[in-house]
């Protein structure tokens, strides 16, 4: 409770599935035990098929969010094309490590397909850039342990986009029930190929 | 900005003072260990990070290539070893393109103490760099404060007294490569096994004199998750939706038009 | 124990602040106006460490209104002068001596025709509410307004929901806040109501 990561709780989760990503998150945000709003999103899209999740420290969360979509948007005008996921990843990781001794409170999810080949791509971050490249699943947030606990058990490779999308539901849904600090919502972006299904989930309210 | 940005260092100083804790970052407590034989010499490292109690990653690469034929494995803050690893290998390759000759180990560990020291060891990178250069195979190894090493056989990390262990009791001059391959495996297997900070798979690295470096990426892996014994796949409806929004993604119909013979007669000037 | 709270209604948003002034044990005025008007649709409220207050609104009031008279009258809408005084904050966070200010912005945007309400804190963290207060009010308040608050209200029976607000307050806060100034933001711009 005394650290400025879990000031205002939320959490995220990715996983990978056959030919698409998932990436969900809670959609809390408290002052300690004091819930203020239910509608703080902390997935943001970068182009098509790219997207990155935010956690922690509120303020960062907002302040990392507008620094990424300015360095996206003259990546876009620069490049005349639109960010791959292993370039944002990179992007991501050396932003974080600039402010090595004085870090941002956060824990970054990258995850989306690589324009071109289609290929599924999710990696996550710890809060001065370090990469954790995964082939199953990511977690952050203040129900980090809570999440690998439910997606260790419940996620199996290759599930079809709406199968991915159940597995990623039950387990942010059921590891937000035992954190006090998320909840409130939830929000689930499925990608494939040629569609991005968003869902806004029922959840309890407590 | 070149360098680091210290902007937030008082922000944090501040949220201290009112009681807030730092986070953790990903650690690799770590087991690495290198080990010299004829003509060449071999590292090796497991392929656990943790951050605190918790396993963050159960296949992370902690064996970073500096240049073709000089590698590192790295323990510590894991931050720290890949961003240091990758400066390093950048100002290297500049360095051999200006001195237009190969990179030598001893170049990589000179530049990895000297900025390690400049950051008095609040960079945590315990790296051991070893390779093979036109002066032969070399195995080294630098700490955080910028203290180097050299020896024929070393080991760092938290898994380190575990891996010292077996090279100690194994280790003999002037080894085979298939002895110090499995020297080196043996060790970190030790510390998978007894180290709670090391875990899961061993990766490999071996350079030897007059060929190309060669990883093997997971060369052991006793740590095979087993089979599943049942799906826990979900019935399609299960979770409830509020709402949904779908955004098709349209592929980009793309016509090739060739400059018909009319348009290129009249741009024509020169004839 | 400085009492600030907004509710937002159909047509505008109401701002309540508590007119006390206190310094440790004593109350040194009950004629204290925690607001400033920052243009013709937005209003700011504010809590926390006195002396970093008045000079942090006045600082962002003084800006907004230069960014007025620079461009020709055309004024920041609330979400413009959020993100602006979200950033400020922001910033000053990585400062020696962070402001440590608490904001509730009501706003009015003229384009859209629609009332907003900013909660903003010293961290810089910002949300757009419905409702929203900061400090113990919060905590006194809260289940009042999820309870009662409908999105279809309009300002008098935004105001009555404000009232019953402040009675809660009165009846359990432990100290005499000195009642409190009420202002509304609408499409008519800012204007005091308080009784």
């Amino acid at each position: 409770m005394s650290d400025p990561s879990s000031i205002n709780g939320g959490t995220a989760v990715a996983m990978v599935g056959k030919d698409c990503i998932a990436i969900a998150s809670d959609l809390r945000l408290g002052n300690q035990s004091l819930g203020l709003a239910n509608n703080f999103e902390k997935v943001f899209q970068f182009g098509d098929k790219t997207f990155m999740a935010l956690t922690g420290l509120a303020s960062d969360v907002i302040t990392l969010k507008e620094t990424f979509r300015l360095k996206n948007n003259l990546y876009n005008l620069r490049e005349e094309r639109e960010i791959e996921p292993q370039t944002l990843a990179n992007l991501v990781s050396s932003t974080l490590y600039e402010k090595r001794f004085g870090p941002y409170f956060i824990g970054p999810i990258v995850a989306g397909l690589d324009s071109k080949t289609s290929k599924p791509f999710i990696c996550g971050f710890d809060l001065i850039g370090c990469i954790d490249f995964a082939k199953d699943f990511i977690v952050s947030g203040t129900a980090t342990d809570q999440l690998y606990g439910m997606c260790e058990s419940l996620y199996e490779p290759n599930l079809e986009p709406e199968d991915l999308f159940e597995t990623i539901s039950q387990a942010l849904l059921n590891a937000v029930d035992r954190d006090a600090l998320s909840g409130w919502g939830a929000v689930v972006y499925i990608v494939t190929k040629d569609k991005v299904v968003k869902r806004t989930l029922r959840t309890r309210q407590d | 900005m070149p360098g680091l940005s210290f902007d937030n260092y008082q922000r944090n100083h501040f949220l201290t003072t009112r009681g807030y804790g730092q986070p953790t970052a990903t650690s690799t407590g770590t087991t690495i260990v290198g080990c010299k034989f004829k003509g060449g010499v071999v590292i090796a490292a497991d392929t656990r990070a943790t951050a605190g109690p918790i396993v963050a990653d159960k296949n992370c690469e902690k064996l970073h290539r500096l240049a073709p034929k000089i590698w590192c494995a790295g323990a510590g803050t894991a931050a720290d070893t890949e961003m240091v690893t990758q400066l390093i290998a950048s100002n290297l390759e500049l360095h051999s393109l200006h001195q237009n000759s190969q990179p030598r180990v001893i170049t990589a560990l000179t530049m990895l103490k000297q900025h390690l020291f400049k950051y008095q060891g609040h960079l945590g990178a315990y790296l051991i760099v070893a390779g093979v250069d036109p002066t032969g195979a070399h195995l080294l190894s630098v700490q955080a404060h910028g203290s180097t090493d050299i020896g024929q056989y070393q080991s760092l990390g938290s898994g380190s007294l575990a891996a010292m262990a077996v090279l100690e009791s194994h280790w003999v001059p002037d080894m085979s490569k298939e002895d110090a391959m499995k020297l080196c495996a043996d060790a970190i297997e030790s510390g998978i096994w007894n180290d709670l900070g090391s875990g899961s798979n061993v990766d490999l690295c071996v350079m030897e004199v007059g060929k190309d470096a060669e990883l093997y990426r997971n060369h052991l892996t006793p740590n095979v998750r087993s089979e599943k014994a049942r799906s826990y796949k979900f019935a399609r409806g299960t979770t409830a939706v509020l709402r949904e929004s779908i955004r098709d993604i349209l592929d980009v119909e793309e016509t090739v038009i060739t400059f018909g013979s009319a348009s290129v007669d009249a741009m024509e000037v020169d004839a | 124990m400085d009492i600030i709270l907004g509710i937002r209604v159909q047509e505008g948003t109401i701002i309540a602040a508590s007119k006390a002034a206190t310094r440790g044990i004593s109350i040194l005025k009950d004629t204290d106006d925690k607001t400033r008007i920052l243009n013709t649709h937005n209003l700011v409220a504010f809590t926390g460490e006195s002396g970093d207050t008045v000079h942090f609104t006045e600082y962002i009031q003084a800006n907004i209104q230069l960014h007025t008279m620079r461009e020709n009258d055309l004024e920041l809408s609330p979400s413009a002068v959020a993100s602006f005084v979200r950033n400020q904050l922001a910033t000053s966070l990585r400062s020696r001596k962070p402001y440590q200010v608490n904001v509730l912005l009501a706003g009015y945007d003229v384009k859209t025709n629609t009332p907003t309400l900013n909660w903003i804190d010293y961290l810089g963290t910002q949300t757009e509410l419905p409702y929203g207060a900061h400090g113990y009010a919060a905590f006194y308040c809260s289940s009042l307004l999820d309870r009662h608050y409908r999105t279809d209200m309009n300002i008098d029976e935004g105001l009555k929901l404000l009232d019953d607000c402040l009675e809660e307050l009165e009846r359990r806060m432990p100290i005499d806040f000195k009642g409190c100034y009420i202002k509304v933001v609408d499409k008519d711009g800012v204007r005091d109501i308080t009784k």
